[in-house]
């Protein structure tokens, strides 16, 4: 994170002035010495866990990182790991993309329509408000223990974050763009790829990297109500046996995934809004 | 060459016909307010036709009207033609601020409009390359907006609406928020392509000067409700030379009526 700020603050240095660059490289000799500090307090933490395990604490209530790491290795190479970790992948990589892109593209519709607007805002508004992790025994259900129930609850957070950035975009939008781009005899697909999505990129973003993480949440969650593969269910597992290093290695697993996954969106939407002189930190809530 | 006859034939046709119109606004804390009232106006083809009058008289509204961004209260407008229902994409538009498309490069905005006329690869780009070198901005194609400075976003917003030679162009205070001495370099630019293209442009400004040294004709609108008092013939040569107007044969005439009229208006006195 500090990374980017820094090179957000040398993009804008070389942009005004000489003074701005030199600072600069302050930052980055400063950027440095954060970094050092960061790996000092994460060693100290991990250091003194390993102590504390076993000397002042039950080490199944607390495992340690080395216990940790030695179930992270033999979860990988006995494969039992990799099959849950499978699992889980494939029903974010199915809600994901899926809840995402139909969140999308509904809020661009609501924003283009204002009759539908009017007519549905009220009810998904009252439908943003249900605890949608509840719903998850229901898509138990209807869609039964195996991977379309954990879709479904996937789908569900994922989308309604989505529709709410994007729909957000579309009212904050600058009209003008649109008429400008019309009166050139610019409509239909042209418009919608060329203009209207463009301009609302920065507030899409936002959606797809706010909800990577429940993403997430929603593949556990529905593994915790009733799965027989995948981390949620190793995680929950594992701690019913008090096998606590493996609920890390779970833990550790997700981790990673999201780490992945804001990593790649991240790339994604520097690439598409490289137009941008800076990026603008929109957040908006669902 | 044909293309030469065809625009002889057109001239001192009117392409805008604007027929006794009115638009009425309601505001909260006013009521009804009459923006402008009947308004009747021809511009005619190849004509540079300004716009002058001070802020909130209406003439940005006149401009929408024509564009068909919203429609007249009663009255109506006729493009070549043909009267003004919904948007009017036979005018080109350069709003006060810049609005390129800030995720297109300038030679993307500048070509954006030509994409309809569905031109070959080859002209469009030749017609792009030809507007983006006419208006100083080679070396540039690449570069975003938010790379620009003020000036050649300007000069890049004008050249869009112009590169796909829309029947008239109309700019809406386009120099307004820019430096003196940008204004008159960008004024002078303008010129110069225009007289090169000769597309009719009708041009707002609450500028005086700017106002008389643009223009074939300048029409002069009050305030509240907005009516076209006058209409200026400004019967100097061209090419003109922007830098020193002052000095040119006829700028003085025009000018003076001009001052005649918002001197009144303003109550500085009369004698």
């Amino acid at each position: 994170m500090s990374k980017n700020i820094s090179e957000e603050n040398s993009r804008a240095g070389t942009a005004s002035d000489a003074a701005v660059v030199q600072s600069g490289g302050v930052l980055s000799m400063h950027g440095f010495g954060v970094t050092i500090i960061r790996f000092v307090i994460i060693g100290g933490f991990l250091l003194l866990w390993e102590i504390a395990s076993g000397r002042w604490i039950e080490p199944f209530l607390i495992s340690s990182p080395s216990r940790i790491l030695s179930s992270l290795v033999t979860g990988f190479t006995s494969g039992d790991l990799i099959q849950h970790t499978w699992v889980t992948f494939q029903e974010i990589a199915i809600g994901f993309p899926v809840g995402a892109i139909s969140g999308i593209a509904l809020g661009y519709w609501f924003g283009r329509s204002r009759l539908l607007a009017e007519i549905f805002e009220p009810i998904i508004i009252a439908l943003n408000g249900i605890p949608r992790t509840a719903l998850a025994p229901l898509f138990i259900v209807w869609l039964g223990i195996g991977l379309w129930s954990k879709v479904g609850v996937v789908f569900l957070l994922t989308f309604f974050l989505n529709f709410f950035n994007t729909y957000t975009g579309m009212r904050q939008m600058d009209r003008e763009y649109v008429d400008l781009a019309n009166l050139m005899g610019v409509k239909g697909w042209k418009l919608t790829f060329k203009v209207i999505l463009p301009a609302i990129s920065p507030y899409v973003f936002t959606g797809i990297r706010t909800s990577i993480p429940f993403a997430v949440i929603g593949a556990i969650v529905g593994e915790f109500v009733a799965a027989t593969e995948g981390v949620g269910f190793f995680i929950r597992m594992s701690a019913g046996i008090f096998k606590t290093a493996d609920v890390f290695v779970g833990i550790i697993v997700l981790m990673i995934m999201v780490i992945v996954m804001d990593k790649i969106a991240e790339r994604i939407e520097r690439r598409a809004l490289r137009w941008q002189t800076q990026t603008e930190h929109i957040q908006i809530q669902a | 060459m044909a293309k030469t006859a065809i625009q002889t034939s057109q001239e001192n046709q009117p392409v805008i016909q604007v027929e006794n119109v009115s638009k009425l606004f309601r505001t909260p804390s006013e009521g009804l307010i009459s923006a402008l009232q009947d308004i009747a106006l021809n511009i005619l083809h190849g004509e540079f036709v300004t716009v002058v009058g001070p802020s909130g008289c209406g003439k940005s509204t006149l401009l929408k009207l024509i564009a068909g961004f919203s429609a007249p209260s009663s009255g109506r407008i006729l493009c070549q033609n043909e009267e003004v229902r919904g948007l009017n994409t036979k005018v080109g538009y350069v709003p006060q601020e810049s609005k390129l498309f800030p995720w297109l490069t300038v030679e993307e905005n500048v070509g954006f409009g030509l994409d309809s006329k569905r031109y070959p690869r080859e002209k469009r780009e030749h017609q792009v390359q030809q507007f983006i070198k006419l208006a100083g901005l080679a070396g540039f194609e690449k570069y975003y907006p938010a790379q620009l400075s003020g000036g050649m976003s300007k000069r890049a917003s004008i050249i869009r609406a112009l590169a796909y030679e829309p029947a008239v162009i109309l700019m809406d205070e386009p120099f307004g928020p820019l430096d003196a001495q940008t204004r008159m370099v960008l004024q002078d630019e303008l010129l110069k392509i225009w007289e090169q293209k000769r597309q009719t442009i009708v041009f707002v400004t609450h500028d005086l000067v700017e106002a008389v040294a643009l223009a074939d004709r300048v029409v002069v609108i009050t305030h509240r409700p907005g009516q076209i008092k006058d209409i200026i013939n400004v019967p100097m040569k061209r090419p003109r030379n922007i830098f020193e107007i002052h000095r040119q044969e006829g700028f003085d005439e025009a000018y003076g009526r001009l001052w005649k009229i918002f001197r009144h208006e303003l109550n500085i006195g009369t004698h």
